[in-house]
């Protein structure tokens, strides 16, 4: 560390709010990775892994992250749920890594729902 | 950057550290690798949360989850649940005190939601060892723009407009101490932290080191601007090792930064702090002596002037202020004076950090706005108190403070109000103090640890304190003389005039704010040699026998029924009560509600013991009675033949008296007969003790009713020595509502009564009963009985403060008794002159009334009626003097009921003595039984000159009890009763005696508090 300026702090104060942000609750996004036995054994793990991959590139703070049990439709896992603040939530069904990346592309940032993915609504 | 789906903040502070935090931390993040999510969840380590009580504690973001009192081996089913598989581990969760609700988001727990954090906003949210956290949240922002854009002038206004007062207890206000020190001359100026934080309960101080130092250093560099200063020192008790270790990362990581130290963020400013260890004397904390500490010599404060603003270290101009005030400053200055006095009241504003203890459900650490109510402090965001007590008193500012009691719950909490009550804001320590506190000793502990830590520089503090100390222990001890309270008061004033500093001009607050509201307390450890809350081990021989009114030997009968010893048992008791079977039925049980087993698992039914003791009893068995030619000749007038005559009566017997007894109804019992309906307490077992007194000698004169047959005078002129009144307060009161004499509204005593006497009284078919009592649940479960079609009873508060006992409550619930909480009468409805229904107003609770209880208020707009036949009010009762006392001059006390001597039940005429409902309003038997053993005790003595109740000598017990054993591993005999099919439509006794082996266990369960080793 070196000595900084109060041009640093201003720097220092954005880049660690980017990775803190998620403790103050305000969030664009929640993305639900299913992971019930079933979803981890189709592959949910990559899922997830590959989401935590987008969101570090991308450098946002405001997509929440969590994971759900068995929604009972275990012959279509992987699935993920998006929920846009304020919109319905769409179910994707059978994805990985590289059907995730669109997703986060083109829903999550770009807000277009993915519909060759989705499985339902709600 | 790294970005995890996942923070999982981990609370530790010292509090949760105690309690094992760093043990679960290890174990969460084994867990966390073994399940591979090390790089999907992130562990942070904060300073404290706040609710230590809970710990360890753990907040999950981003759903703001939050986890209590872990346990390293909660976690591998934690992480699997949780971080796997997205559920919430409800068992983990926090549970409301009071309605076992469970609460799974942080910001939904009354506790943390109800605060306004401005000091802690960083707790439990930053890792308080990484600089840039803080940064994140705005630290160092304040200090960047007093360094680059302001002067030390606009700097002190702006501290000066935000009306911040010194937190550390005194309250001068901030600015004004910066600005006295600005404009002293000289180039070197220090800027001293005080965290001596000593206050027994406090730790206000150590938290914010602990989760946010950043805040602190900040606010001091922001002081060394405005006065002037380049060096600084923060005084920080050697007991506080983790807020000192965290100041340490803190202090080396801003000076890395250069944010301490020469050209502080390329400004030009210099400045540096060293943290200084002070070895934990309380004087210390006294600004003088503190700064002589830091000069290296014994800390002893000094006589001000010249006030440390003019010189102060080592002669210089010195600032001193208080962790919490520091941490205000950064704020203050970025975000402006008029964010900041936005809050909080005309003379007191932002906020204040309360160190939450005592009896209270939530422990901890508390922000909240300057002017909040005391009530909310203590029951929204503490949630009460422990185990369902009573409030008595919340001790603020420590051992400097005072106590504030129950009837001042509406306080807004601000530096004059408290004052004002004759507590201090000091520190922000504040120990809430339940009905099981005792006045006296909790001033008794205050003033040790102030005599303790007084330095013995100046003599009103070393010798005052000392002498004030002894007199109250003395107190404590039953040692008390009369006159000790006013020589406490008269010392305490004076040492408060003329000690040298702070503690010694504070310290006989304690004692004297609990003489000023508990002088009762004090009065009954002098006189009485008593302690009303069962604390004093010198006056207490067992807590259960302590609370008894009549001071029945509750160890003794209850070890001898486990002896199977049922007949001395019986004898003992009818030493101190003679209503041995009454009370085994339908006594309170005060005893139960101070049982020392209640810590272990649930208290004794001591009642239910009672109760089977007596049902082994062939004929009456009576103690010591002693002949006395000469007392037999003495007439003596016992007015109503309830509890409280037929004692008197009683225990006269036992002394060689032959007193007579007048009574208007034609059946003994009084209140007991009248109004307590057959199924709690059948008619037989009232007539059987009733006879048995009339055995001793004691005449009952039925059909005689004062005021009509004879009156107090004239009872005088037949020759009467002594009269005792025991009439208790037999009207119903009104409601005061319009309708109110329609036919089919009624009073509970009436009601009651007139079933009770005649065997007959409406039923009705859409029953109300309007109240929260016993008699308001007597008269709805009566009429249940005999025959309503639907019985509603309505309470104008909630269930939590229903005074009727929680058992009979329960019982009247399950017999069908609909229970409407929140509901006040406006009016009876009238159809053709009758009732037919009444007119209600929805209610919300309000501010706290004088009893500690929240008052409820009419919501506007929310009327209703309910259909009713029969209206039963039971909300008090009343006594008519004119018919009592018929020309005679009695006084009254501020109730409205007798004034009678505590000790031994005269009135204001020599030759009238009164006990029972009648000198305290409505209460219960066995107070009733007691006062008439006191007015027994004090006609004798008024006859004889000379004390002759030897009963009131302790027997010596010959049980057997070892006190090297384990208790018993039982649990509460559980009460039995009829079933319902069993009990509706008839008075049969609902409740069964225990069987045989369970009364005996039970008995056994006794800890046996009366045991002291033999020396």
């Amino acid at each position: 560390m070196a000595r900084i300026t109060v041009g640093d702090l201003k720097k220092i104060k954005e880049r660690v709010h980017n990775e803190t942000a998620l403790r103050e609750g305000v969030h664009r996004a929640k993305v639900t990775v299913h992971m019930g036995t079933c979803g981890i054994a189709a592959g949910a793990r990559g899922v997830m892994d590959s989401l935590m991959g987008e969101i570090a590139a991308a450098g946002i703070s405001d997509v929440v992250v969590t994971t759900s049990g068995c929604a009972g439709l275990c012959s279509q896992e992987p699935m993920l749920t998006v929920e846009m603040t304020g919109e319905e939530p769409i179910v994707y069904s059978k994805i990985d890594g590289n059907k995730m990346r669109q997703i986060f592309k083109g829903h999550i940032l770009g807000g277009v729902v993915q519909s060759q993915f989705a499985l339902a609504k709600g | 950057m790294k970005v995890f789906r996942s923070h999982l903040l981990l609370c530790g502070g010292t509090g949760c550290h105690a309690s094992g935090s760093q043990a679960v931390k290890a174990a969460l993040i084994e867990q966390i690798n073994k399940k591979g999510l090390g790089e999907e969840v992130k562990v942070v380590e904060t300073g404290c949360n706040g609710f230590c009580a809970q710990g360890p504690i753990l907040v999950v973001y981003p759903e703001g989850v939050v986890y209590m009192s872990l346990k390293p081996e909660d976690m591998p089913e934690l992480v699997e649940e949780h971080f796997i598989k997205g559920r919430i581990v409800q068992r983990l969760l926090y549970r409301e005190p009071l309605s076992k609700e469970v609460i799974p988001a942080m910001k939904d727990i009354p506790f943390f939601a109800l605060q306004e954090l401005r000091v802690l906003r960083n707790r439990g949210i930053i890792d308080p060892e990484v600089i840039d956290e803080a940064i994140a949240r705005d630290g160092y922002a304040g200090m960047a723009k007093a360094l680059t854009e302001m002067t030390p002038e606009a700097i002190i206004k702006e501290v000066l407009d935000s009306g911040l007062r010194g937190r550390g207890g005194a309250g001068f206000p901030t600015g004004l101490k910066w600005k006295f020190c600005s404009q002293s001359p000289g180039n070197i100026k220090y800027v001293i932290c005080n965290a001596d934080e000593g206050d027994p309960g406090a730790f206000m101080d150590r938290s914010v080191l602990e989760a946010d130092p950043h805040a602190v250093i900040e606010g001091m560099v922001i002081a060394a601007k405005a006065i002037g200063s380049s060096h600084g020192y923060i005084y920080c008790r050697a007991e506080y090792p983790l807020a000192i270790h965290r100041l340490n990362i803190a202090t080396a990581q801003a000076r890395e930064y250069g944010l301490l130290g020469q050209n502080i963020l390329g400004t030009g400013f210099n400045f540096d702090l060293d943290i200084y260890q002070g070895a934990g004397a309380f004087v210390c904390g006294e600004e003088t002596a503190l700064m002589t500490s830091i000069e290296g010599k014994r800390g002893m404060p000094r006589p001000r002037p010249p006030f440390p603003a003019l010189s102060g270290l080592w002669q210089k101009p010195s600032i001193l202020n208080n962790v919490e005030t520091f941490a205000n400053i950064g704020q203050i200055i970025h975000k402006g004076a008029s964010w900041y006095n936005s809050i909080g009241t005309e003379k007191s504003k932002g906020t204040k950090v309360f160190a939450l203890t005592g009896d209270v459900n939530n422990i901890g650490l508390v922000e909240v706005p300057m002017g909040i109510q005391l009530g909310e402090i203590i029951y929204e965001i503490g949630g009460g108190i422990q185990k369902g007590k009573k409030f008595k008193a919340a001790q603020l500012g420590g051992p400097s403070g005072g106590c504030i009691p129950a009837a001042h719950l509406n306080t807004p909490v601000d530096f004059e109000k408290v004052t004002e009550l004759g507590a201090i804001m000091g520190s922000g320590g504040l120990i809430v103090l339940d009905e099981d506190k005792c006045a006296v000793d909790v001033a008794r502990f205050f003033m040790d640890f102030v005599q303790e830590e007084s330095c013995g520089k100046c003599p009103p503090c070393r010798v005052g304190t000392k002498r004030m100390l002894e007199m109250i222990t003395d107190i404590c001890n039953g040692k008390g003389k009369e006159g000790y309270i006013e020589k406490l008061i008269e010392l305490g004033n004076s040492i408060k005039d003329t000690a040298l500093c702070g503690l010694g001009q504070t310290a006989p607050n304690p004692v004297l704010s609990t003489i000023r509201y508990f002088r009762d307390e004090y009065e009954a450890h002098i006189l009485e040699k008593r302690c009303p809350a069962g604390v004093c081990p010198e006056l207490v021989r067992a807590p259960c026998q302590n609370a008894c009114p009549a001071g029945v030997d509750v160890p003794g009968f209850v070890s001898l029924v486990g002896e199977e010893r049922y007949s001395e048992g019986l004898k003992l008791h009818r030493e101190r009560n003679p209503f041995a079977e009454i009370c085994g039925r339908i006594c309170f049980h005060p005893c139960e509600s101070k049982c020392r087993r209640s810590s272990l698992d649930e208290p004794l039914a001591i009642r239910q013991v009672k109760r089977f003791m007596t049902g082994m009893e062939k004929e009456p068995l009576l103690p010591e009675f002693r002949e006395s030619e000469i007392n037999a000749t003495r007439k003596i007038a016992i007015v109503g033949a309830g509890p409280a005559g037929l004692s008197c009566a009683y225990f006269l017997a036992r002394l060689g008296y032959k007193p007579q007894v007048f009574e208007a109804a034609p059946r003994a019992g009084g209140m007991m007969v009248q109004t307590i309906p057959e199924y709690r307490l059948p008619r037989q077992v009232i007539e059987k003790e009733v006879k048995m007194i009339e055995n001793t000698g004691v005449k009952i004169n039925y059909g005689s009713r004062l005021g009509r047959d004879f009156t107090l005078l004239s009872l005088r002129d037949q020759g009467y020595e002594a009269v005792f009144l025991g009439v208790g307060v037999p009207y119903g009161s009104k409601m005061g509502i319009p309708g109110e004499d329609l036919i089919g509204v009624t009073d509970a005593i009436s009601y009651l009564r007139e079933y009770n006497l005649t065997g007959k009284a409406p039923a009705g078919n859409n029953v109300v009963v309007i109240g929260g009592g016993n008699a308001a649940i007597d008269a709805a479960r009566t009429a249940l009985r005999l025959g309503a079609k639907e019985v509603t009873l309505l309470y104008r508060r909630t269930r939590f403060e229903m005074p009727a006992w929680a058992e009979e409550i329960h019982e009247a619930e399950i017999e069908g008794v609909k229970l409407n909480f929140l509901v006040a009468p406006i009016e009876a409805v009238s159809l053709n002159g009758r009732v037919s229904a009444l007119k209600c107003a929805k209610m919300e609770l309000g501010d706290y009334d004088r009893s500690g209880r929240r008052r409820p208020v009419a919501v506007k707009g929310k009327d209703f009626e309910v259909k009713a036949d029969l209206v039963i009010s039971a909300i008090g009762q009343y006594l008519d003097e004119k018919e009592i006392f018929a020309g005679l001059n009695v006084e009254m006390n501020k109730s409205g009921y007798v004034k009678v001597d505590p000790l031994c039940a005269r009135t204001s005429v020599e030759w009238l003595y009164a006990g029972g409902d009648v000198t305290v309003g409505p209460s219960s038997v066995v107070e009733a039984i007691a006062w008439g053993e006191k007015a027994a005790v004090g006609i004798d003595q008024a006859l004889t000159g000379t004390d002759n109740a030897f009963w009131r000598k302790e027997k010596v017990l010959d049980t057997f009890f070892d006190p090297e054993a384990d208790p018993i591993d039982a649990k509460r005999a559980p009460l039995l009763n009829l079933s319902l099919s069993e009990r509706m439509g008839n008075f049969k006794e609902v409740e069964k005696a225990l069987p045989a082996a369970s009364a005996v266990c039970e008995a056994k369960r006794c800890l046996r508090c009366d045991y002291r080793a033999e020396s």
